[in-house]
């Protein structure tokens, strides 16, 4: 069967075109569905103008974890008067807020529907569940903390003075607990359900409904719906969430996302880069030969050149040398004769 | 002496009729526990009434102070207990609140949609365990009352609003707190007490058994003096 030119050139074309539609879209396969979380996975809904910033959740949140005491007792709440951040032994913390009306708000892990903190780890030592939390596993971790970084909310700590054994903490959503059928240490000890705990779509309606009821006292924004992609812990507020420390300039994208585009590229990168490289590397390799060659032929030209002058001069001076020698003999052979002569006249 | 055995007699019959009987215990005290055991069941439909149409509903029932009966309640319960128990009940004068708010309407904020109900019912027969997913809008008992108590004290800019205000806090177990070498002495016992109640410790040095002085006409040699005591001249260590 013959095959003609244009026959030939399109099917190749048709090949490549095959061949990098069918990867792009399984590169951005993640991107391409939105994910939605989990479906019946939990969360907490944070209502802060209910919370009182007691710090009976902090309080819990150490009984159920068993971390050590503190320096300061929890009913102290002097402690409010400073802007915390989570820490090593401390998961969770109730931040105050504004100075005549005052706002609280607890802090801890939003445990995000897609986590950067998971997506960033290279040993998936973090990993979200499909009940809910996002949860940690100190046999996997190797300490790099690249979550710490990832982490747009600032939450996982280190245990910096732990030098055998560190370990990244957070907070669990006390998934041992959940297990067991108990509420989480904080939800459970809240005075005024200003933590409420259940299905995460269950608590959005929640959510919507108290601000449908009450639209003077709410923002009319459920913040986690879709910050980052969702979180599983929700938050309702009086006052802009911008003024009571939580950030409004993540956008809705998940950090998996973000950065799945340019990650997708990665193979492409690591399978081309390569062969280019070693194109490159022996293309350079091969004119280095050739100029080698070059020279060596220009060196061996050059050394055959001066040969043949030597022995020309050689020659010359052979040439010459014989010459004298020749007329050295004659010379010598002339004296000799005539002195033969003399002495024959002599007699 | 008649008089005399009269007394004794009288006396001796006191002293058994108080050992024979049990200690006394407050009435109303004893109904405000048992009440606070009970667990009645759940009102599933409320009718859902505006504020001041609730006011209006209650005073045409003809609902006012006279029918407050119980003087007050313990707020605890099961529904609580289950899940913590970190502080004791709070007492709430439940006579004392009716008269200072004088609108019933402000806690007996709905009434059972069953027109055969009471139009006043226990706040645990709405606000049972938390995050019921049958009614997710129904908020739990304990944070009823908290949300309930702390609102309107908020409000009012009266009453307590902090956890000690109106709780008693259960006592940790001291047995596994207080640690003391065996044979202790005074001064290890009370640094030991010092350890955790600095407070307390601040608190008894503004006392009169910190500061006490005065007349002192038992003390041979000071008869006359009258302002001997710890608060002047004796020595204060521990």
């Amino acid at each position: 069967m013959a095959i003609s030119r244009r026959k030939f050139l399109g099917s190749l074309g048709a090949a490549i075109g095959a061949t990098t539609t069918g990867s792009l879209t399984k590169a951005y396969g993640a991107a391409n569905k939105h994910f939605n979380g989990y479906p019946g996975s939990s969360g907490v809904l944070h209502d802060t103008t209910l919370c009182i910033g007691c710090r009976k959740c902090e309080q819990a949140c150490n009984t159920v974890n068993d971390l050590p005491q503190p320096e300061k007792p929890f009913d102290d709440l002097s402690i409010l008067d400073k802007n915390r951040r989570t820490q090593a032994d401390a998961f969770t913390v109730v931040n105050q807020f504004g100075a005549d009306e005052k706002v609280f708000v607890k802090k801890q892990c939003n445990h995000c529907l897609e986590p950067a903190c998971a997506s960033a780890c290279f040993v998936k030592a973090l990993k979200k569940t499909p009940e809910g939390p996002v949860v940690y596993d100190a046999s996997l971790c190797v300490g790099c903390r690249y979550c710490m970084v990832a982490c747009p909310f600032e939450i996982p700590a280190y245990e910096y003075d732990n030098v055998l054994t560190p370990k990244v903490t957070k907070c669990t959503l006390c998934a041992p607990r959940l297990k067991e059928g108990k509420l989480p240490g904080c939800v459970e000890v809240c005075p005024r359900e200003a933590l409420i705990f259940g299905e995460r779509e269950a608590l959005i309606k929640i959510a919507r409904s108290r601000i449908q009821k009450h639209p003077d006292q709410y923002v009319d924004h459920v913040y986690g719906e879709h910050e980052m992609g969702g979180t599983s812990w929700l938050y309702l507020s009086g006052k802009p969430f911008e003024t009571i420390g939580m950030r409004e300039d993540l956008g809705t994208i998940s950090a998996p996302e973000l950065t799945s585009g340019p990650l997708s590229a990665v193979p492409i990168v690591v399978g081309l880069w390569p062969v280019l490289l070693t194109g490159v590397y022996a293309i350079s390799k091969r004119k280095d030969k050739i100029a080698k060659e070059e020279k060596e032929d220009a060196l061996q030209a050059a050394s055959v050149q001066a040969n043949e002058e030597m022995n020309q001069k050689i020659e010359v001076l052979r040439e010459k040398m014989t010459k004298e020698k020749t007329a050295a003999i004659n010379f010598e052979v002339k004296k000799a004769l005539e002195e033969a002569e003399k002495g024959k006249q002599e007699e | 002496m008649i008089k005399k055995i009269i007394f004794f007699v009288g006396l001796a019959t006191l002293t058994t009729a108080l050992c024979m009987a049990d200690v006394w215990k407050a009435p109303d005290q004893e109904k405000a526990k048992e009440r606070a055991k009970e667990v009645v069941s759940f009102i599933k439909e409320y009718k859902d009434d505006h504020k001041i149409a609730r006011k209006i509903s209650l005073m045409d029932a003809g609902i006012s102070l006279k029918d407050v009966q119980d003087v007050y309640f313990l707020m605890d319960s099961p529904i609580i207990k289950d899940r913590e128990d970190h502080y004791g009940p709070v007492r709430f004068s439940h006579k004392r609140h009716a008269n200072l708010t004088n609108d019933c309407s402000k806690c007996h904020h709905y009434r059972p949609k069953d027109k055969a109900a009471s139009e006043t019912t226990r706040c645990s027969a709405c606000h049972q365990d938390s995050f019921n997913p049958d009614h997710p809008e129904r908020i739990g008992l304990k944070a009823a009352y908290h949300q309930q108590c702390i609102e309107c004290h908020q409000e009012q800019a009266k009453g307590p609003v902090d956890c000690k205000g109106c709780h008693l806090q259960n006592v940790p177990d001291h047995k596994e707190l207080v640690k003391l070498p065996d044979n202790p002495d005074a001064f290890q016992v009370t640094a030991e007490c010092l350890r955790c109640h600095d407070t307390q410790a601040e608190d008894m040095l503004t006392t009169a058994h910190w500061l006490w002085k005065g007349p002192s006409p038992y003390t041979t040699g000071h008869r006359k003096d009258i302002m001997h005591g710890k608060g002047s001249t004796a020595l204060n260590n521990y």
